[in-house]
């Protein structure tokens, strides 16, 4: 009992595994092609951007607080320094361009964390807010214009590839930048896992007025998590850019809503104080297993939409479902064993 | 010489760890504090007795840095100082354990034992292995039964406690101030924590208890200091109290905690009837009757099965087998509104987080249960009378707040229980409900409370009171059931209710 | 979805994506200094056109055809718009422009909807109104469209079926299947594929983009896994052909698979250039901008539009009533363009 709940996980991570592995059978035994290296590359490549942005959210879902704002603080960012590569003719490397749209993207989430943090507004509005401002401050002062050409060092990158094999059904390749996606999922993990401002974040989730008690810098720790929500998103702006090999102001836009779906199924708590990365990256896998395979399987293209609606119902309904097992278990478990420990 | 002379006095008159000298606090127009002082000597447990409002949470507030005087000075170590701030009191061992406890319900035991000294030596990294070493030493150290690796949200009220304790002790507390650290407790968890608090005792810690349960005070503490209106009344040695003193003080009026029972006509008509009432899990088989303008009382222990029978009779978790009749007639209750309607009112335990809407007036919240009530014949809403039945009910429940219009939010526990007894009154049920009546209320509001059940009592309601509070029940019930397991196994009547009877049918 | 569209879908223009935006002047244009003052040959004839926003490369392409009418009949004609896509400031411009009392007022509306009570106004005034992509708008002259949408999907088909040999597995893509013009133009070109290509197989209903380039990538990726012999890809939104194209192009089918639909030169420049995209369809905006005007012109002289009318611009040498409206006329403006001929555009 004890280590059958263990392998379910603190947020289901278990459950969700199961889900995924059974939507990838059934998959497989709809359409063979399926089970393949290509769909398993085009999958994570297809991940790696949503992945990236996810895990930003996943650090501001955990303090307690929502971000709507970070696919424009993306591709703000990574498109600022793109024009501005092109316009004034520079090209010093792709490590420059994430260091300059780390940069943007680190005030651009500092203006957002200081607005929340300072005046404590409600992250929704704030960002709902900042989200339109940071929009269009980049359409009228970077400009609208698609660049259909990058600078030579990041389309050079665009078609680099990490694992490049030939199978019977053409080649497949895995795009270097999903490497991107496994060392910030590294990292957060590690920073949520081994830092204090890592546990921070799950106690001013779990509690902010217990937090603020408790010493914790709470303002300096909320400014700091939406810089580090800035930043991150970048690297999924510039990932983005670099694997669409075109830069469009108008994309990622309008997707935050798909990510923060994607971060609850993993498990986090929209209440904040609860997820885990592992949680994350099976939600955000399981979204794109949906998200690019039903075609595949034969799913008609005019249902895929309503198809891709009720997986993700039914994925978040057996998450939720399972939780409250799990929790009324524990509850009654406790109920029991309280008079118990008392007679003694 | 001087100190042969002040360490010679008395074997107890160790230096105090923390001494307060005529604080003084003003809020706005509104003083606060008056005068205040205050010493905190290591290995006592010092008893801050006071009515909701005399200064208390002040001078708590004061002490843990949270809020400054205005006067007076705070000495710590023999070295004073105007002024305590937040950090530097954490600094000092002072810990405060509030109600809430201030746990973080998402993370483990051990993470809330461990965090909050690791912030304060300004940690970078956590280190999960080595955090749940220190927490297991300190809980090993206390011979506490705590699951390290539960998450805080899913432990009982009494081991949060413990958590907190621990909490306070691993940051090397000298003195830990427990805001009314017992209301939430059952009997035997009482009586581990205090057990853990001479534990504590004994390793020189000074434990400044804030509590309005005088019996407790009277078991646990070495000295009391008494407060109202804020300033200091009396304060001394516990041997120079006793309840009806204290009572006294703290109040400034003689209040008879004796049983005093509304009359019950025998031949009074039965209101309530439950015939084998079972929800497996939780309690089976319950039977009983109350009767019009009788009060029955409701005892166990936590997680007998109680709460979960007041539950069901309001319909939040409907029973699965059984009869409830209402003047003779059988009602099914399958929801919270199927009991409305039956004429059954309820005022649950959590009050704050069950019955209240927080944010909205004392009058809204008042009216929020009876608004069906308060219709014209035309089925609009009856202003005029809804004014009437806030205005009765402010008043007639000695609401303490500026007016009607303030939010609950910003009442103390005692008043914002009042709030609750008051949307139930303004439904008119035909039997009331009340899951500890008067947890975390104080003594003089506890009175006013008990007073108010009597007279609805007289007027023909049907009135249950779910308590562990003993002499709450002898001074106010009828009748007293009490329910073992899941079970009623023990009824006790008239002259039979008193505070031994019942513990002693609790205790089998 | 909503709000995607809500930000996207203003600069949709019949089809053709927002990703066609570029940056430019903000806000409105000043009128053009001059040409009006002396009144020389046209005398106090102002003709305005309102355009769905100034920022956008294809309506800064438009602006190219209006100063050229400008030049060539030496009628004050300028453009206008907001700078971003918004009806509301559509309505604003029109609602001013009334009260200067201009001959005339050719419009390209953000929303058709939002326009007739203003437009009403308008003609109350006696000013003429016509109008560009807004089939069935009722308070205006005439709406003039770049091309019939059964000749234009007839016309993509006919370029693939060359492409292909006129055999081997197709599908079609369309930006939503709620967009009736797309849905106008894959329809068309499946009868035409049916009747003329039989050997052909379209092997999916039309898959919908959301007129989103990583959506168009993702899904020719599944399709091209799906069918290994896939053959051709017909792209209706501005952004399918890119997404396909960058599939295409990973897989090294360059040279076996042809994709062919709508875009825009500077967007697909890269890909027609590789060979993955083999052609893309478009109407040129400037043309579309003086075709307007030229109409307006003649409206104003007292001449009438009507079947087989010659605007004297090329593509609309002889205009065709569209059937069921009584004020739509079509030209055949569409251009076809190879990765030679794409080069020649500017937007």
């Amino acid at each position: 009992m004890p280590s059958l709940r263990r392998l379910q996980g603190r947020n289901n991570e278990g459950t969700l595994l199961l889900v995924l592995i059974g939507l990838c059978v059934i998959m497989s035994l709809l359409n063979p092609v399926f089970f393949s290296i290509n769909t398993a590359f085009s999958i994570m490549r297809s991940t790696t951007v949503p992945l990236i942005l996810a895990l930003a959210v996943l650090l501001v879902i955990i303090s307690g607080g929502i971000d709507v704002s970070f696919p424009v603080v993306a591709i703000a960012s990574a498109y600022t320094s793109v024009t501005l590569m092109l316009n004034f003719d520079f090209d010093y490397g792709v490590p420059v361009v994430f260091l300059m749209s780390a940069c943007i993207g680190a005030v651009l989430g500092l203006i957002n964390g200081v607005v929340i943090a300072r005046f404590r507004l409600p992250t929704l509005i704030v960002t709902l807010a900042t989200q339109g401002i940071f929009f269009g401050a980049m359409l009228t002062y970077v400009g609208s214009r698609y660049h259909p050409d990058l600078p030579p060092s990041m389309s050079r990158l665009s078609t680099v590839n990490v694992v490049n094999v030939v199978t019977s059904n053409g080649k497949a390749y895995l795009h270097v930048l999903v490497l991107l996606a496994v060392v910030v999922a590294l990292l957060v993990w590690g920073l949520l896992k081994w830092t204090m401002f890592g546990r921070s974040l799950y106690a001013i989730g779990g509690d902010y007025e217990g937090a603020r008690r408790a010493g914790f810098r709470v303002v300096r720790t909320q400014v700091l998590t939406y810089v580090l929500v800035g930043v991150i998103a970048s690297l999924a702006g510039v990932a983005h850019i670099v694997m669409s090999r075109s830069a469009n102001p108008q994309d990622l836009v309008g997707g935050e809503l798909d990510i923060i779906a994607a971060v609850v199924l993993g498990g986090a708590s929209i209440f904040g104080g609860r997820g885990s990365v592992l949680g994350t990256v099976l939600g955000v896998l399981l979204i794109q297993v949906i998200n690019n395979s039903l075609l595949l399987v034969g799913v008609p293209g005019a249902w895929l939409r309503a198809a891709v609606g009720i997986l993700l119902i039914v994925g978040i309904g057996i998450q939720t479902v399972s939780a409250r097992r799990k929790a009324r278990r524990v509850h009654s478990v406790e109920d029991a064993a309280t008079p118990a420990g008392k007679e003694a | 010489m001087t100190t042969n002379v002040e360490f010679g006095a008395s074997v107890d008159a160790a230096p105090p760890v923390l001494s307060v000298h005529g604080l003084a606090k003003r809020f706005g127009g509104v003083v606060a504090l008056r005068d205040v002082s205050l010493e905190l000597r290591p290995g006592e447990v010092h008893c801050l007795a006071g009515e909701n409002g005399s200064g208390k949470s002040t001078l708590i507030k004061i002490i843990s840095g949270a809020e400054f005087p205005d006067g007076g000075q705070i000495v710590v170590d023999g070295e004073s100082r105007e002024r305590m701030d937040t950090t530097s009191a954490i600094e000092t061992g002072i810990q405060v354990i509030y109600q809430d406890f201030s746990l973080f319900p998402n993370l483990t035991v051990a993470e809330n034992i461990v965090l909050t000294s690791a912030v304060a030596q300004r940690h970078k990294f956590h280190n999960a292995r080595r955090a749940r070493a220190q927490a297991k030493e300190i809980v090993e150290e206390l011979q506490l039964d705590l699951d390290l690796d539960a998450d805080v949200g899913n432990l009982s009220v009494a081991n949060r406690q413990l958590t907190a304790i621990c909490r306070a002790m691993i940051s090397r507390a000298r003195v830990i101030i427990m805001d009314e650290p017992t209301t939430a407790l059952t009997h035997a968890e009482v009586t581990n924590l205090f057990v853990l608090v001479d534990k504590l005792r004994d390793r020189g810690v000074a434990l400044l208890f804030v509590s309005h349960k005088l019996n407790e005070v009277l078991r646990i503490s070495q000295r009391v200091t008494i407060m109202r209106s804020g300033a200091v009344v009396t304060a001394g040695p516990v041997e120079d109290f006793d309840i009806k003193s204290i009572t006294k003080f703290m109040t400034g009026l003689d209040i008879d905690d004796v049983r005093t029972l509304p009359e019950l006509s025998p031949e009074a008509e039965v209101r309530l009837e439950v015939v084998g009432l079972t929800l497996p899990g939780a309690f089976w088989d319950v039977n009983f009757q109350v009767r019009k303008g009788e009060i029955l009382g409701i005892t166990g222990l936590l997680g007998s099965g109680r709460t979960e029978i007041a539950e069901s009779l309001f319909g939040i978790v409907p029973a699965e087998r059984g009869t409830v009749r209402v003047d003779g007639e059988s009602v099914a209750i399958g929801s919270i509104r199927d009991a409305v309607s039956a004429g059954i009112g309820y005022v649950p335990e959590d009050r704050l987080t069950q019955g209240l809407f927080l944010e909205k007036s004392i009058a809204d919240n008042i009216v929020a249960s009876s608004l069906s009530e308060h219709r014209t014949k035309w089925r609009v809403l009856d202003r005029r009378r809804i004014r009437a039945t806030i205005d009765e009910l402010f008043q007639k429940l000695h609401i303490q707040a500026p007016n009607a219009k303030a939010a609950v939010r910003t009442l103390s526990g005692g008043n914002a229980q009042r709030v609750v007894l008051a949307k139930w009154l303004a439904t008119n049920p035909k039997i009331l409900i009340l899951n500890g009546p008067t947890v975390g209320v104080d003594v003089g509001s506890k009175a006013q409370i008990l007073d108010l059940l009597r007279e609805q009592a007289r007027r023909g309601m049907a009135v249950i009171v779910i308590s562990d509070d003993e002499p709450e029940l002898v001074a106010c019930c009828h009748r007293v059931l009490v329910v073992t397991k899941g079970r009623v196994s023990g009824e006790l009547a008239g002259d039979d209710v008193s505070v031994e009877t019942i513990q002693q049918s609790m205790a089998v | 979805m909503t709000r995607k569209y809500l930000l996207r879908g203003g600069a949709l223009v019949a089809g053709l994506s927002l990703a066609l935006t570029g940056c430019g002047t903000v806000g409105e244009t000043s009128p053009t200094p001059g040409q009006s003052t002396d009144g020389a040959s046209s005398g106090d004839v102002v003709m305005v056109t309102v355009v769905k926003a100034q920022t956008i490369p294809w309506f800064q392409r438009m602006e190219q055809g209006v100063k050229a009418f400008a030049e060539r009949t030496g009628i004050d004609a300028r453009q206008e718009g907001a700078d971003d896509v918004s009806p509301e400031k559509q309505v604003q411009i029109v609602q001013d422009l009334i009260a200067q009392k201009p001959t005339a007022i050719t419009v390209v509306p953000n929303s058709p909807e939002a326009l007739e009570s203003v437009l009403t106004q308008a003609r109350e005034q006696g000013i003429i109104v016509v109008s560009h992509e807004a089939t069935g708008i009722k308070n205006v002259d005439v709406d003039i469209e770049a091309f019939d949408n059964v000749a234009y999907g007839s016309d993509i088909m006919k370029n693939l079926g060359e492409c292909t040999g006129g055999k081997g597995e197709y599908v079609q893509f369309v930006g939503g299947l709620t967009a009736k013009t797309h849905m106008e133009w894959v329809g068309a070109a499946y009868d035409y594929q049916q009747e003329k290509f039989p050997e052909m197989k379209r092997v999916e209903t039309p898959i919908e983009s959301t007129d989103d380039q990583d959506t168009a990538y993702q899904r020719a990726k599944e399709l091209l896994a799906k069918y290994p012999n896939l053959a051709a890809f017909q792209g209706s939104a501005g952004n399918d052909v890119p997404g396909i194209a960058r599939a295409v192009q990973e897989a090294g089918l360059e040279d076996k698979v042809c994709v062919m639909g709508t875009s825009i030169p500077s967007v697909a420049n890269q890909y027609l250039a590789d060979g993955s995209i083999d052609k893309i369809f478009f109407w040129d905006p400037a043309l579309a901008g003086e075709a307007q005007l030229q109409i307006a012109k003649i409206l104003h002289e007292g001449g009438k539009i009507a079947a087989g009318t010659d605007l004297g611009i090329e593509g609309y040498n002889d205009l065709q009533p569209m059937e069921g409206f009584d004020n739509v006329f079509v030209g055949a403006a569409q251009v076809a363009a190879d990765a030679e001929a794409a080069k020649q555009f500017d937007f």
